[in-house]
């Protein structure tokens, strides 16, 4: 599903270059639960970020879901994070304007579906999360727990192959981060999403398969 | 969707107040200001427009040698014109001015003292479309006819039918009794010719209507008062039939003066056709350029806001506009979002301006001297231009705000990365610059403009001003009049509340009795004959009442007005008269006296100058000329209460001369309406400059509340190593009052320019000084500072431990 050739990524800094990622190689499969993990500004979000496509890598290949991302436009790219993509963030990042209901909801609006397909979807995630009664509160009434909880709804709604996810628990206490940890387990496992988690916690990495260490750029193996 | 970015649009602008209520107060005000002057324009260049056969109408106007125009015409060309000319459907003849006197109704005993009234062509209502509501367009055509307005119906007759009842006309051609035959609806703001009766011309071709008036004889070519107006075929060639008409004025003149004709067309009889159109107009074009360029001025600041406010603001949204990418918003959905919220702010701000209208328009038609109601009737393009103007600049304003707001990366935005860009920055510093920029311009402007109308005001006349009541003399005669008369005069002098009185032809801030040329003496050079002189026919207390002294000489005697005009040989002169006719002395000048054509005339005494005028004109040379029983009566009242003192004359007044109105008007008052159209300037000029600096205050006030946000780290930081409240506040404004400072250095020179134009039309005129830009740029920079200090202030004493704090 995901195939990176010696993928590199670097910033100009004064005349030569600054590496954050070099020579990266790494194959993941459909249906896997992979951790990235390492220290620092050691290029794990950064890789995590070229993964998910909102970044470009300087160089080398990457292949999402067999084709090569670096030859899609923009509109390419966009069809993939309405359907094939999802995000989870630290800080959540849900939209402040709009209510529970709505930022789940929003996804689903820019996937260009009709309104009763949207109702429907969005009442069954807020049903299975166990949100219904907080779908009119806006994010700002919401615990932190609860805001990643809608940040994990709004990821899958539009039922994607793939979660990246960018520290996930990493603002939440470990009882909230485990809640969150055991739902990307069970999205894993029952409804068979491929997860890519950014992690510093040996514990959350262990919920998955299978864990990537970066260290200064390279592939620590 | 559409949906959905109304609703995050209404929710951002419930949550940003601040922001919100800059925008759309700032815009509510601007649009208000636009549409109120969209408005006036939209009028403005609608006058005259109306009428059927307007692209056929001409105004005939002459033109002499040096470019000075002017439409008054010897009546005799009508005829003649139609006469000789076929392309020439018909020619149509309107006074300008010679009409005004009383008007009377004998049957209810009602009576007026009437200024619009005017003498006008039999085809006057079938040239022009005024429209008619009782009676035939064509029933002016017989002598002894009047039309009147439906006001004056009203005023005349009440409620019933006007139509074949009698009005009287008192004026200089004496006593004249009219026919009602038809009613017109009241000409209003969109006609120039605004008259409250028409009466028939055609009365005046019966010499004993023209009491004695040899020179309004309808037939004559040589005393100008009439407005003639033709009605071309079509496909005249205009330039042709001017080249022609001026031959045939060149063929029947008796004198070689190199006047030629022009023909306006009825349609530019307004504004003209451009800013540099000589001929006359009713109307001001330069006013309508002034106030469209103020109008649209006030409108972009309050733009520049939105752009300004949104783009500082974009950072703040940056990350919301990264999550959204991510989740699968493309470029058009981000875009449609803020220009969704652009379009809602630019919404409400345009129904708040309409309130705004509705409340503010008194103030405005008190700005344009004209009572215009609340929508008024303009062509539908001046709205499709007013609605075009509105939504482009929403759209550029929006875009532009979107695209600044949506251009983040993604990635550097979910990272918290994302950097306002330079040139972000650059336009937002040149955009407040501007607003500055034409905020000081106005401002200085308005200072400029009460400078002049205070000195206006305050300057010395020479006439004694204070207490003056001029009362108009009766028009209205009927039997035993001069010892009524008499018998008044001896009651007004015996009035303990009046210290002095005079009779005189003409006042001070009324004209003269008329202007003519033709004096000379054994000294003066040959071009000499052809210099204007003003005459005033007085009697001789004129220049006691009015406390003018006598430079040498003597005033006139009661036995000297009583002579007949023709027989008359004494005339007194003022300074400037004397200077005219090149005397070394008013010593020289009363021994040799003047010649006027055949006659001779002693000089008797020369007064001191004085602005009969007022200050808007050179003090011009007069000739004061013996009269008796002038027009008006000048009373100089002692002081006490002016509301008892008006209704004891007024009573007086009503007993000798009954059936005449008591109309009077005191000379200040006189002297001050001369000044309307600059306290008109200066009403527009405050309004705007107060908006103008309101909206950029608000704009300003939003943009440091951004910046000490932005930098509220660094500020934190700088306290925590030892900066004083005053340093950080001195910081933070520093950088906002450099751009008020270069708004000051571009806008001074440029309004210096306008305005020192501007003063160069007055004869006695201020002079822009130093004090005055000093003055200007210190409140241009103490109302930044207070602005900006709101919020620098609040920046400067917050506590670094908050600030600094990572969440």
């Amino acid at each position: 599903m995901i195939k990176l050739n010696n993928i590199s990524k670097y910033y100009p800094a004064g005349f030569g270059k600054t590496y954050v990622l070099r020579n990266i190689s790494l194959e993941i499969g459909e249906g896997e639960f992979v951790s990235i993990m390492g220290p620092s500004g050691s290029g794990k979000s950064t890789l995590l970020h070229i993964l998910g496509l909102l970044e470009a890598a300087s160089e080398g290949e990457y292949l999402f879901m067999d084709s090569p991302v670096q030859k899609l436009n923009e509109k390419k790219r966009t069809e993939l994070h309405r359907n094939a993509i999802g995000f989870v963030f630290q800080a959540y990042h849900l939209i402040d304007e709009l209510t529970v209901y709505e930022n789940i909801e929003t996804p689903l609006l820019y996937k260009g579906m009709k309104s009763s397909e949207r109702k429907s979807k969005v009442a069954d995630i807020l049903d299975r999360f166990n949100i219904v009664g907080k779908k009119d509160l806006f994010p700002s009434q919401l615990s932190g727990g609860q805001q990643q909880l809608v940040g994990v709804a709004r990821a899958i709604v539009s039922e994607p192959k793939v979660i990246f996810a960018d520290e996930p628990t990493g603002n939440l206490h470990s009882e909230q981060a485990d809640d969150i940890m055991k739902l990307f387990k069970e999205l894993n496992e029952k409804d068979g999403v491929t997860i890519v988690q950014v992690t510093h916690s040996e514990k959350n990495a262990a919920y998955g398969e299978r864990i990537i260490k970066l260290k200064d750029g390279w592939l620590d193996v | 969707m559409l949906r959905h970015h109304l609703l995050s649009a209404y929710r951002n602008l419930k949550r940003n107040k601040t922001f919100s209520f800059i925008n759309i107060g700032g815009l509510a005000l601007g649009i208000a200001a636009f549409l109120f002057i969209l408005q006036y324009i939209g009028i403005e260049t609608g006058v005259n427009q109306f009428h059927e056969n307007a692209d056929r109408i001409y105004r005939v106007i002459n033109v002499d040698k040096n470019g000075e125009s002017w439409s008054e015409l010897e009546p005799g060309f009508a005829a003649r014109f139609v006469e000789n000319f076929p392309e020439i459907e018909a020619a149509s003849r309107k006074d300008n001015g010679i009409t005004s006197g009383v008007v009377q109704n004998e049957e209810n005993d009602l009576s007026f003292r009437e200024a619009d009234i005017h003498y006008v062509e039999g085809n006057f209502f079938e040239v022009f479309s005024f429209p008619i509501l009782a009676g035939n367009a064509s029933g002016l055509n017989e002598p002894n006819t009047v039309f009147i307005s439906k006001s004056s119906a009203l005023k005349y007759f009440g409620d019933s039918d006007p139509i074949n009842q009698n009005l009287i006309l008192h004026n200089q051609f004496g006593k004249t009794i009219y026919t009602v035959k038809g009613v017109y609806e009241d000409m209003s703001y969109n006609s120039d010719f605004d008259m409250d009766m028409a009466f028939s011309l055609e009365t005046l071709k019966n010499e004993a209507n023209l009491n004695g008036n040899g020179w309004a004889n309808l037939n004559n070519l040589d005393s100008q008062f009439a407005q003639t107006i033709l009605l071309l075929k079509s496909n005249t060639n205009v330039e042709q039939l001017e080249a022609k008409l001026t031959a045939y004025r060149e063929s029947v003149s008796r004198e070689d003066d190199g006047v030629s004709f022009k023909l306006q067309p009825l349609t530019e009889m307004h504004l003209g056709a451009s800013l540099n159109d000589p001929l006359p107009t009713y109307g001001n074009i330069k006013y309508v350029y002034i106030l469209g360029a103020i109008g649209l001025m006030i409108l972009l600041i309050a733009w520049f806001n939105y752009v300004n406010l949104s783009t500082a603001n974009s950072l703040k949204r940056s990350v919301e506009v990264g999550v959204r990418k991510a989740i699968g918003a493309d470029q058009k959905s981000l875009l449609g979002q803020f220009l969704m919220q652009t379009a809602l702010v630019n919404l409400i701000g345009f129904l708040v301006a309409l309130v705004i209208i509705i409340l503010c328009r008194p103030l405005f038609n008190e700005m344009i001297g004209k009572d215009l109601p609340l929508f008024a009737h303009l062509s539908p393009s001046v709205w499709l231009i007013g609605a075009l103007a509105l939504l482009l600049g929403t759209l550029i304003s929006g875009v532009y705000a979107a695209l600044v707001s949506t251009r983040f990366k993604t990635v550097e935005t979910i990272k918290g990365l994302a950097k306002s860009g330079k040139s972000g920055s650059f336009l937002r510093k040149s955009l407040v610059v501007m607003q500055f920029g034409v905020s000081v311009a106005l401002i200085f402007a308005t200072v400029v403009i009460y400078s002049q109308l205070d000195y206006l005001r305050n300057k010395d006349l020479g006439v004694d001003a204070e207490q003056m009541l001029v009362i108009r003399g009766p028009a209205i005669y009927g039997d035993n009049f001069d010892s009524r008369r008499n018998a008044f005069l001896n009651e007004l002098a015996s009035q303990s509340m009046v210290e002095k009185y005079a009779l005189s032809g003409a006042v001070p801030a009324r004209f003269y009795n008329f202007r003519t040329n033709g004096f000379t003496h054994p000294g003066s050079k040959p071009d000499d004959k052809y210099n204007s002189y003003a005459f005033v026919c007085t009697e001789g207390e004129y220049f006691d009442t009015y406390g003018i002294p006598l430079k040498a000489g003597r005033t006139f005697t009661p036995e000297e007005v009583r002579v007949d005009w023709n027989s008359n040989s004494k005339v007194m002169i003022n300074e400037t008269a004397l200077e005219y006719m090149g005397f070394e002395s008013a010593q020289e000048a009363m021994l040799e006296g003047i010649q006027w054509d055949e006659r001779h005339l002693d000089i008797i005494g020369v007064s001191a100058d004085y602005h009969h005028l007022g200050l808007q004109s050179e003090i011009d040379p007069i000739i004061f000329y013996p009269q008796q029983y002038g027009q008006f009566f000048s009373v100089k009242l002692a002081k006490g209460d002016r509301k008892k003192q008006l209704a004891s004359l007024g009573n007086l007044y009503r007993q000798y001369f009954p059936g005449n109105p008591f109309d009077y008007s005191f000379l200040e008052e006189d002297f001050a309406e001369s000044l309307q159209a600059e306290q008109q300037y200066g009403l527009v000029f405050t309004t705007a400059s107060v908006l103008a600096i309101l909206i950029a205050c608000l704009g300003l006030f939003g943009l440091t509340m951004y910046t000490v946000e932005a930098r509220i780290k660094e500020i934190g930081v700088r306290k925590v190593l030892g900066a004083s409240v005053a340093s950080v506040v001195a910081l933070l404004s520093k950088d906002f009052l450099i751009l008020v400072v270069i708004a000051l250095l571009l806008a001074t020179p440029v309004t210096i320019y306008l305005m020192s134009n501007w003063l160069s039309d007055f004869p006695y005129a201020i002079e822009i000084n130093g004090w005055m830009v000093a003055g200007v740029a210190i409140l241009a920079l103490m109302i930044a500072f207070i602005t900006v200090s709101f919020q620098t202030l609040k920046g400067a004493l917050m506590n670094p431990g908050t600030t600094l704090r990572n969440e």
